[in-house]
């Protein structure tokens, strides 16, 4: 699903990933871990287009990302749900526009819109909550909503870059249920984070970076 | 109605909505811009209607020579009205231009008389077809007729040309008028946009993280600009409207019926076209201002 080959990440003169070389099978579950500026960021944005490699090539579902032109990045964008640590919720919308709006942008009917947003609202624990906004929510629920909005276009692969670091255990937990959840059924997830306690946890293949190189596989 | 269409519109009035201070900015500087469009051609347009009105009224007075015989200058006469592009000739003898003169200036009576009474000579006063009563073809008429029998003919052709002229400058003055009018308020609007943008730049971000193309994330904005023109052009209309009608008002008061008379509202063409103005306007500054946005986010 992801293959990365001899790729590079510079910033100037600073090397943002070094060398990397990787591959992640369809419906596998990895951690990219380390320790802050190791490189897991620039590894999550470079799978979801945000930014292309300097050298090496990155192929994401069969697609090369290093020669994808910005017009077809959203066609990619749309096989990949991605969930951050800041949530990125539109405040001034409900649970259940946040969560359509993945779905709007294919340009779906709102029929349709309405029973898939219910329907994975009900996976994360909102059922019944769409009409409520971001802000009325903890930061777990907040999450969970970040959770469904990923997953609601059924995507084949979910990156989350840091999605436990602003919630307490309890929360974190369910949140990484949630993830563990998705990808029995099938979908590809890769998790940024540096929560040792939670990668014990849940136990899974950990790719760890340290000043840019991949140091495990 | 497609999907993506209900849901580019449905955005876009919630928008307009949601950023009403910023949305009305935008709609009055559109609103501004076109009444200056509007009067500036509402002067043009009045201006040429004057101009065409004075074409038509255009004559000819071609003066015999005194030693042309009456007969002769009556088969002139006939042979001129004979010409296609002649509508009517009068012929004026020297008493009755005599007489013309002393009614109109009765001042000067004594002294016309003492003058006599073939002071002023005989004319052919000759009115052309609304065709070809334009300042070139008159000119050219004009050239036509024999030096042997007139010595002089007159239709005014130089005060009209610098008219004209005139009336080129204005178009040119407001063509560059029109240009800087038009980049100030694009870069107004553009930037009243921008804000609009600026404030809903996460959202735009997070519809560009989910899969937005630019169509997606441009398509509302568009829709806005496209209001926003029209509602600014249909303002602008009712000022313009306003100060016609004040205008007029006035000028009845000061000059009476002649002028007012001739004053008119824009025809249909061109408040379509400021309608259509208004609209590129909004269109134009809400694109730029997107596209902007756009290529610095990833």
């Amino acid at each position: 699903m992801i293959r990365a080959y001899h790729v590079t990440k510079r910033y100037g003169d600073v090397h943002a990933l070094r060398d990397v070389t990787v591959k992640l099978g369809k419906g596998e579950f990895c951690y990219v871990t380390g320790p802050s500026g190791a490189g897991k960021t620039t590894m999550l944005k470079m799978l979801y287009g945000s930014v292309t490699p300097t050298e090496g090539k990155l192929l994401v579902g069969g697609v090369d990302i290093s020669k994808l032109s910005r017009r077809r990045l959203p066609y990619l964008r749309r096989n990949i749900g991605i969930v951050f640590q800041d949530f990125k919720l539109i405040p001034s919308r409900t649970l259940s526009e946040n969560v359509g709006l993945a779905l709007e942008v294919l340009g779906t009917s709102r029929d349709v819109i309405d029973r898939r947003v219910n329907a994975v609202l009900s996976i994360v624990g909102l059922r019944g909550r769409g009409h409520e906004y971001p802000m009325t929510l903890s930061g777990g629920e907040q999450q969970r909503v970040a959770v469904a909005r990923a997953i609601v276009n059924d995507p084949s692969i979910l990156l989350a870059d840091e999605p436990t670091g602003n919630l307490d255990g309890a929360m974190a937990i369910e949140v990484m249920e949630i993830l563990q959840a998705i990808n029995l059924r099938g979908t590809t997830v890769m998790v940024a984070t540096h929560d040792t306690g939670l990668m014990n946890r849940f136990p899974f293949r950990k790719l760890r970076f340290e000043a840019g190189r991949l140091v495990e596989s | 109605m497609p999907q993506r269409l209900q849901h580019a519109l449905r955005r876009a009035f919630r928008s307009l909505w949601e950023n009403a201070y910023l949305n009305s900015v935008s709609t009055g500087v559109i609103a501004a811009t076109v009444l200056l469009f509007g009067v500036y051609l509402s002067i043009q347009f009045n201006l040429n209607r004057l101009v065409d009105t004075w074409d038509r009224d255009i004559h000819i007075s071609a003066y015999f020579h005194p030693d042309v015989p009456e007969q002769r200058r009556f088969d002139v006469r006939d042979e001129i009205a004979k010409r296609g592009e002649v509508q009517q000739v009068r012929y004026v003898s020297a008493e009755a231009a005599n007489a013309w003169m002393q009614q109109r200036m009765p001042a000067m009576e004594a002294i016309l008389e003492e003058l006599g009474s073939d002071t002023l000579p005989a004319s052919l006063e000759i009115s052309l077809t609304p065709d070809a009563a334009r300042p070139n073809t008159i000119d050219d008429f004009a050239r036509t007729l024999s030096v042997t029998d007139f010595s002089d003919v007159d239709y005014g052709q130089e005060w009209i040309e610098k008219f004209e002229g005139f009336l080129a400058l204005l178009k040119l003055l407001g063509a560059i008028m029109g240009s800087l009018i038009l980049i100030a308020a694009l870069f107004l609007v553009m930037n009243t946009v921008h804000l609009v943008v600026y404030n809903r730049r996460n959202e735009l971000e997070i519809q560009k993280l989910v899969g937005a193309t630019d169509g997606y994330i441009v398509a509302p904005f568009l829709i806005e600009g496209f209001i926003q023109g029209l509602m600014g052009s249909l303002l602008a209309l009712l000022g313009l409207a306003a100060v016609h009608r004040l205008l007029v008002e006035r000028l009845k008061d000061t000059f009476e019926l002649a002028i007012t008379a001739d004053l008119h509202f824009l025809p249909g063409s061109y408040i379509a076209a400021l309608f259509i103005a208004g609209s590129i306007l909004g269109v134009g500054a809400a694109l730029l201002a997107v596209q902007r946005f756009l290529s610095k986010v990833s």
